[in-house]
């Protein structure tokens, strides 16, 4: 049974690099709640993406504590109160620099598997 | 980003974030068309398992430990309602402990490791000259010392001083104070380095004759000032009286300056020292002084004592008489912390420390076994923990933690505890033990004692908790119940530790009992005098009313024939002082018969025989004959004669020999031998000593100032003490004021106070002791209770297959047995080796005694299978049919 924390786990390790990079994409589009990340995550990805509400929230919180992005309550349009996260300057950073790591990965990883 | 905010409001945020997260998919679907229950699924199915998103969410904060450790305070907070008998064993076995180390710890800290009231006291000095025995040391005259002060390198500084002799009164705003007066230096407190609080103290001039500065000044210690002038700010300048004689006060030290630190207890007063005609030379008649000094930064105490000794060699050659210069030969340089602990007050702590040390652990382990039966017990509910998700690491925390607040528990009561046994040993300590037991537990003890308790916590959570949890989960689960085998392994192990415990307990229990037959002995050492019935007083003499008269005319003889004729009075006699009275002492150093003599000198009224029923093993005590005017007459004791008698067999050799001279013209010469062995203490064999007749001690005669200083009343009589003290006080005070403050003793309190050390020792050694034998007991029963309980269903099934009832019994007995066994023959070997520690305080009576041996372990033995027999009888009581159905 503690076997389902390690899954978890698991996949947040599996994620936590590409999770915290996508997280910050979606959030560069604006300031945004933790559904609203999951809705965005889904569309975008051609409903292929679905974000563990498990993984989802502790990334969050420790992207919080890292101090990439800010939260703060506000009220969505359909005046539902929520957290609503954006991106700050040092998580603007820290995307690009996933990014462009992310991008020599898969160049990397396309180039052997091509090969 | 709120980081410290609470982690309560944080931990609603998150909820309430979770709750809109479920809300606004709820909705979603819910305007895609969906019914509201069918959408509410649907979510929470997608969202998955809530509590451990939230769990772990909330573990990067990293406050989690924080929530989870007042989890497992709860638990154990509620784990000790619920079963308070097992708590209670647990928290008053450790507080036991606790409360014996911290106390014992208390006591050393301060005797031993006391902080003293100097800058730097490890580097100050005492140096003292002696023999090349190094048996015997000498203070220091003012020539050898201006020698050494000049010639070494090895010291910063040097200071030297006296005490004042004879009492000491300070006249202060209402009534004269009985004061610890000390002629110092004036370098002393600039090098002690302490400034006074008051004034400035004394001024810095070099030491020498016509030093002049300081003369007649006196400086004054905190507790003086406050009490005899009721804290005067504007003391300093004022003329003060001390012994009936002005001085100006120079300045007030600071409140806990004391120096030398063991003298006057109601305060201490410092004069300078003026040198005069008796610091110009090398002889019997010169002043001598305590010399302290402080060593240069890095300069060790080796280098120090090398170096003096070299300064020594040219320093004894100028002595003239031989013998002299043989006792000044050589200069011993001391750590001053250590020159003012006793050796043997040491040797007691340390050892009762380390009983205090054993009693602590017998205590843990005792705890240990209970913890750990009782985690077996536990098993189940820990394998059903761990079934749930509980990791390892995570039930393990919580064991600790409930050790910890058990312990917690035990160290407060444990602190109550140890503040009791202080006062408790402050009460039986004798005075001259010098010991002070009014401490109050310090913030080290506080550190010490946390460190115990945390100690103690792991000691006894931790270990149990391992074996829990490495034990398999599956088996206890599917066993179920308490009959899950609690494994061989397991037993060994509990039954090991108390054979341990028994151990302990005996190494304890045979110190004590050694100590106890020592007292035994002692108090049946014939003494060879009478100790019923007499009050002794000791006088407290204003000896500054009596410079220029004739003491014994004056006081001592008018209050003796007073003491007389007081109502219920048999015989009253004054003498130096009483047998193993450890007042006063003069050593006397003469040559007699062509032998160098060092013996003890006494004086005496005649009286003092009948009182105290000394035997004469020749010629006579003496008498009233005996007068000032008469021949000289003194008495010896047999020490003395066995050493210097001219016929070792025959003692009325030594009649009529003349000892010294009383006065020019006057020899003092022996006209008896007096029984008088153990003057010193019960212990030891008496010292040569030599008494002479108080009323031939007259001023201008050789003794006349030393000996009159110190001066014991001692009254033989029927009537009760507390009555007869306050007429002796009485007659006292009308004889001078001063003499009120006398301290009265009867004889049998005197002596059974000089068994010092061997009585503290006992006394305290029968509380560890007992408490060993009651933890182990304890320890025994709940072991063989616990293994009974989870036995219960073997024992029924064993009668209905036709045991017999005394076969249980014998069963349980026999596991008992062993383990007693096995814990007393381990013990012996304890007690055997530990002999070391204890023989020193033994008196009749060796370290390895095979009676006392024999019967703490059969005390042990037989208090373990009485402790055995309760569980026993209760598994031959199983009655079979309940025991099976019960499962």
């Amino acid at each position: 049974m503690k076997s389902e924390r390690e899954v978890y786990r698991n996949r947040i390790e599996l994620l936590q690099g590409t999770l915290d990079m996508l997280v910050l994409k979606t959030l560069q589009w604006g300031p945004q709640h933790g559904y609203g990340i999951t809705q965005a995550l889904r569309t975008r990805s051609g409903e292929v993406l679905q974000v563990e509400t498990g993984s989802l929230y502790p990334a969050l919180h420790r992207m919080e504590r890292h101090k990439w992005i800010a939260a703060e309550w506000r009220v969505t349009e359909q005046n539902q109160r929520a957290r609503f996260y954006r991106a700050t300057a040092e998580g603007r950073r820290q995307l690009a620099n996933d990014r462009s790591k992310w991008e020599t990965m898969v160049a990397a990883i396309a180039s052997i598997l091509e090969a | 980003m709120n980081r410290w905010r609470g982690f309560g409001t944080r931990k609603r945020d998150l909820d309430e974030e979770i709750a809109s997260h479920l809300r606004m998919a709820i909705a979603d679907r819910v305007a895609r068309g969906a019914t509201e229950e069918e959408a509410r699924a649907a979510a929470e199915c997608e969202m998955g398992n809530l509590p451990l998103a939230k769990d772990v969410t909330r573990e990067t904060w990293g406050w989690v430990w924080l929530e989870r450790l007042g989890q497992d305070v709860r638990y154990t907070l509620r784990q000790m309602r619920r079963n308070p008998g097992f708590a209670a064993t647990v928290i008053g076995t450790l507080a036991l402990g606790i409360g014996a180390a911290a106390a014992m710890f208390t006591v050393v800290d301060h005797v031993l490791l006391r902080a003293l009231p100097y800058k730097d006291a490890g580097h100050l000095v005492q140096l003292q000259e002696g023999g090349r025995d190094a048996k015997t040391f000498f203070y220091t005259p003012w020539v050898d010392l201006a020698q050494w002060r000049e010639q070494n390198r090895s010291f910063e500084d040097m200071a030297f001083s006296t005490g004042m002799s004879g009492r000491t009164y300070l006249a202060g705003n209402s009534a004269a104070l009985l004061v610890g007066g000390t002629e110092v230096s004036e370098n002393l407190f600039a090098m002690l380095g302490v400034k006074p609080a008051l004034g400035r103290g004394m001024i810095a001039e070099p030491p020498g004759f016509g030093a002049v500065k300081n003369a007649g000044t006196i400086v004054l210690s905190d507790a003086v000032w406050r009490s005899a002038f009721g804290g005067d700010k504007g003391i300093v300048g004022r003329v003060v009286r001390l012994n009936d004689k002005p001085y100006m006060v120079a300045g007030v030290m600071p409140a806990g300056f004391r120096y030398p630190i063991d003298r006057g207890a109601n305060g201490q007063v410092w004069t300078a020292i003026e040198l005069g005609a008796k610091d110009q030379g090398r002889d019997y008649d010169s002043e001598h002084y305590e010399v302290m000094a402080r060593l240069r930064r890095g300069v060790k105490l080796e280098t120090a004592s090398a170096e003096m000794a070299t300064i020594q060699k040219r320093v004894a050659a100028q002595y003239q008489d031989a013998e002299l210069r043989e006792d000044h030969s050589v200069v011993q340089v001391e750590r001053y912390q250590d020159s003012l602990i006793d050796t043997n007050v040491k040797r007691a702590l340390l050892a009762l420390l380390s009983a205090a040390g054993v009693l602590w652990l017998i205590a843990s382990v005792n705890v240990t076994n209970l913890l750990l039966a009782r985690s077996t017990a536990r098993q189940r509910e820990i394998a059903m923990r761990g079934a749930l998700g509980a990791s390892r690491g995570r039930v393990m925390q919580q064991m600790i933690v409930e050790g910890l607040v058990l312990s917690g528990c035990a160290a407060v009561l444990g602190t109550g505890l140890a503040l009791g046994a202080i006062r408790l040993t402050g009460a039986v300590a004798p005075i001259h033990l010098n010991v002070d037991f009014s401490t109050h537990v310090d913030f080290t003890i506080l550190a010490a004692l946390c460190g115990l308790t945390l100690l103690s916590a792991v000691l006894s959570a931790a270990w149990p908790a391992l074996i829990a949890v490495r034990a398999p989960i599956e088996p206890a689960l599917k066993q179920g119940g308490q009959q899950a085998g609690s494994g061989r392994r397991h037993n060994r192990l509990r039954s090991g530790l108390v054979a341990v415990e028994v151990a302990m307990s005996l190494t304890l229990l045979v110190a004590c009992g050694l100590l106890l037959r020592t007292i035994y002995t002692l108090r049946h050492v014939p003494l060879g005098y009478r100790t019923d019935h007499i009050i002794v007083a000791n006088l407290s003499i204003p000896s500054y009313r009596y410079v220029n008269k004739n003491v014994t005319a004056t006081l001592y003889q008018p209050l003796l024939e007073r003491a007389q004729q007081l109502h219920g009075v048999q015989a009253a006699g004054l003498i130096s002082e009483v047998p193993l009275g450890q007042t006063f002492n003069i050593m006397l150093s003469l040559r007699m018969n062509g032998n160098n003599i060092v013996a003890a000198l006494k004086t005496a009224s005649p009286d003092i025989q009948p009182i105290f029923g000394f035997k004469m093993l020749a010629g006579r005590y003496f008498n009233h004959d005996d007068t000032p005017t008469s021949a000289g007459v003194a008495v010896v004791n047999p020490a003395f004669a066995r050493l210097y008698a001219p016929n070792k067999h025959d003692l009325n050799s030594l009649l009529g020999l003349t000892v010294w001279n009383l006065r020019k013209d006057t020899p003092a010469k022996i006209i008896g031998v007096l029984d008088n062995e153990r003057q010193k203490a019960v212990d030891r064999p008496s010292q040569p000593e030599v008494e002479v007749c108080l009323c031939q001690i007259t001023p201008g005669g050789s003794v006349y100032n030393p000996i009159t200083m110190a001066m014991d009343l001692a009254v033989r009589t029927e009537r009760p003490t507390a009555e007869m003290i306050p007429e002796l006080r009485d007659l006292l005070r009308q004889a001078s004021p001063e003499l009120a403050n006398s301290t009265f003793s009867t004889m049998d309190q005197i002596v059974e106070d000089s068994f010092g050390s061997q009585r503290l020792a006992a006394h305290l050694l029968e509380i560890f002791g007992g408490s060993a034998l009651l933890l182990c007991v304890a320890g025994l029963y709940g072991l063989l209770a616990y293994v009974v309980t989870q036995r219960t269903r073997e024992m029924g099934l064993r009668i209905a297959l036709g045991a017999q009832r005394a076969n249980l019994l014998w069963l349980v007995m026999r596991q008992a047995g062993a383990m007693l066994l096995l814990g007393v023959v381990v013990g012996v070997g304890l007690a055997l080796a530990s002999g070391r520690l204890v023989r020193g305080f033994l008196y009749g009576v060796k370290a390895h005694d095979g009676g006392t041996l024999a019967g703490a372990a059969v005390l042990l033995f037989l208090s373990g299978m009485l402790a055995a027999y309760l569980p026993a009888r209760r598994a031959a009581r199983v009655n079979p049919m309940e025991a099976l159905r019960s499962e």
